[in-house]
């Protein structure tokens, strides 16, 4: 029992003095320095005066209640800085870049960090962008805009010697500061680099345009070099061509002109053969036409020209029999002409005798019917005469006979001509009736009776005192019988 | 510190503030550097030893070769 306790007891103890262990045991993590602070201490390195221990990778005892133990990161920190400056010419420029620092690593640095930042270690990177604004101001100030952008050792020589010092004392160093951009609010950058992009441009177009040329002198001479060797290629072609078909042509041709060389050969053999037979029919011919024909021609010959000999002999023989029979017709027609025409005038003669004789005859008859005929057309006349004569006398002692006779013979042509003055009227309106007509005629016909009127007036004047020179123009026929009554 | 060297990242020269980085404490830190003579600039790149140390971070340096 008391072993157990006893053992209780010593187990306890163990874990007392472990866990008083464990609180007073601290151990520095790599990246963190502890500050001991709260008793004297012996720190290696440094001098009188500090007052606190620094320890950094590895354990301490501390005290607790006694000593104060606090832990100073030395971790990176990073400020951003954005400054407004003014460059050496004057211009404006805001420049932007990153400064990453850190606290030393010597326990010099960081007792100056742990003095100034232990309780303040977030406003670390604030404080620093402070140090730097100020400092970049006056380092941009030195500089000109090519020294920045051309010059950069000397930016980091200069920020280098105006922090260096100002960082040394806040046991800071900067591990890398860079300048990211810098703003160029009037242009100056661009416009500093026009002439060199535009020198670059127009060499960058030279070179372009010098390498375009090339580039097409050798495709134009590609090009031609390309057709030249296609027209090599399709000469050549052609040339295989034309011989194939040469060849090919032969081949064709090398049958049908065998064959037409055997029958070339045949139709001289053939020819040879009709030339042969025609000569041995020609040597026929002459042996059994032209020997036979010859002797007849020369039989017919010699009889031709025998008959023609006789024929000639004849003809000679019936010319001259010819002759002496024309001669003795003419002497036989001769003598039958003559008694012809004595004939004829004997007959000739008798002839006009008797003519004459019928002629005289004849006019003899009528002489003596014209006589005859003569004095009854004188009988005639004379008869009519009288006649004449008698009515003249008729009309000389009654006038009114006669013409009421005339009047009587020719009064139908008088009506007909009274009644002709209607003949032209197309319409006529008579206003009173069947009595107007016949007045109308009656009126019509008075002009006939008026004429009577005065065909007896002119007689009358005639009877009384007759005068030669004036004609009546009503009664021609009155006026042409009146000499006839004088005589 | 004194008689480490380091390499120029900052062209150290009279009237500048240089800068050189020093392998130290297990890693390398950068510290400002001033020339210990007078005349003549260190450019970048060079390997200079450090020859004054004041402290924080303040350190003197000359080539480490003469040429």
């Amino acid at each position: 029992m008391a072993i157990g306790v006893v053992a209780g007891i010593v187990l306890a103890a163990i874990v007392a003095l472990i866990g008083l262990f464990k609180l007073m045991w601290r151990v520095a993590e790599p990246n963190e320095a502890l500050v001991i602070s709260g008793s004297t201490h012996k720190t290696e390195g440094l001098g009188q005066g500090m007052g606190f221990r620094i320890v950094t990778g590895r354990g301490t005892l501390v005290l607790p209640g006694v000593q104060a133990v606090r832990k100073l990161s030395l971790d990176l920190n990073e400020t951003q800085l954005s400054v407004d400056c003014v460059t050496h010419q004057g211009i404006p420029l805001r420049v932007k870049g990153v400064v990453i620092f850190k606290v030393g690593d010597d326990l010099v640095s960081i007792a100056n960090a742990a003095r100034r930042f232990l309780d303040q270690q977030k406003m670390m990177p604030e404080r620093v962008h402070i140090v730097f604004a100020g400092h970049l101001r006056s380092i941009v100030g030195g500089l000109t805009v090519e020294d920045m952008i051309r010059d950069r050792e000397k930016l980091t020589g200069q920020t280098r010697m105006a922090c260096g010092t100002e960082m040394e004392k806040l046991g800071l160093i900067v591990d890398s500061l860079q300048i990211h951009e810098i703003e160029d609010p009037t242009g100056y950058i661009k416009n500093l680099a026009m002439p060199h992009a535009a020198a670059v441009q127009r060499d960058a177009r030279i070179a372009q345009a010098e390498a375009n040329r090339l580039a097409t002198e050798a495709e134009q001479a590609a090009f031609a070099r390309m057709a030249e060797a296609t027209r090599d290629s399709e000469i050549l072609q052609a040339g295989y061509q034309a011989e194939r078909d040469k060849a090919a042509a032969t081949a064709r041709q090398a049958g049908p002109l065998s064959e037409a060389a055997a029958r070339q050969e045949v139709v001289v053999q053939e020819t040879r053969v009709a030339e042969l037979e025609a000569h041995r029919r020609e040597q026929q011919l002459q042996a059994d036409v032209r020997k036979p024909a010859d002797a007849a021609a020369y039989e017919t010959r010699t009889r031709a020209e025998a008959e023609r000999d006789a024929r000639i002999s004849a003809a000679q023989a019936k010319a001259r029999e010819t002759e002496l029979a024309a001669a003795a017709e003419a002497t036989r027609v001769t003598t039958a002409a003559t008694a012809d025409a004595q004939a004829v005038e004997a007959r000739g003669i008798a002839s006009a005798k008797a003519t004459r004789a019928t002629g005289e005859a004849e006019a003899a008859a009528t002489q003596a019917r014209g006589l005859a005929e003569a004095e009854s057309a004188k009988a005639r006349g004379l008869a009519e005469a009288e006649a004449i004569k008698a009515r003249a006398a008729a009309l000389a002692e009654n006038q009114e006979a006669v013409v009421a006779q005339q009047l009587a013979e020719n009064w139908p042509a008088i009506v007909e001509a009274g009644a002709g003055a209607f003949g032209n009227v197309e319409h006529m309106v008579l206003l009173n009736g069947a009595e107007g007509m016949s007045e109308m005629f009656a009126k019509a016909l008075t002009m006939g009776g008026t004429g009577l009127g005065v065909a007896r007036q002119l007689l009358a004047s005639m009877g009384q005192a007759p005068a030669p020179g004036t004609p009546s123009p009503t009664t021609p026929p009155v006026n042409g019988r009146i000499p006839i009554h004088e005589e | 510190m004194v008689g480490m060297t380091g390499r120029v990242t900052g062209t150290v020269g009279p009237g500048l503030v240089g800068e050189v980085i020093v392998r130290i404490r297990g890693g390398a830190e950068h510290f400002l550097a001033h020339p210990v003579h007078g005349t003549g600039r260190i450019p970048v790149g060079t390997v200079v030893t450090v020859v004054e140390y004041l402290p924080p971070r303040t350190v003197y340096v000359m080539a480490a070769y003469d040429n």
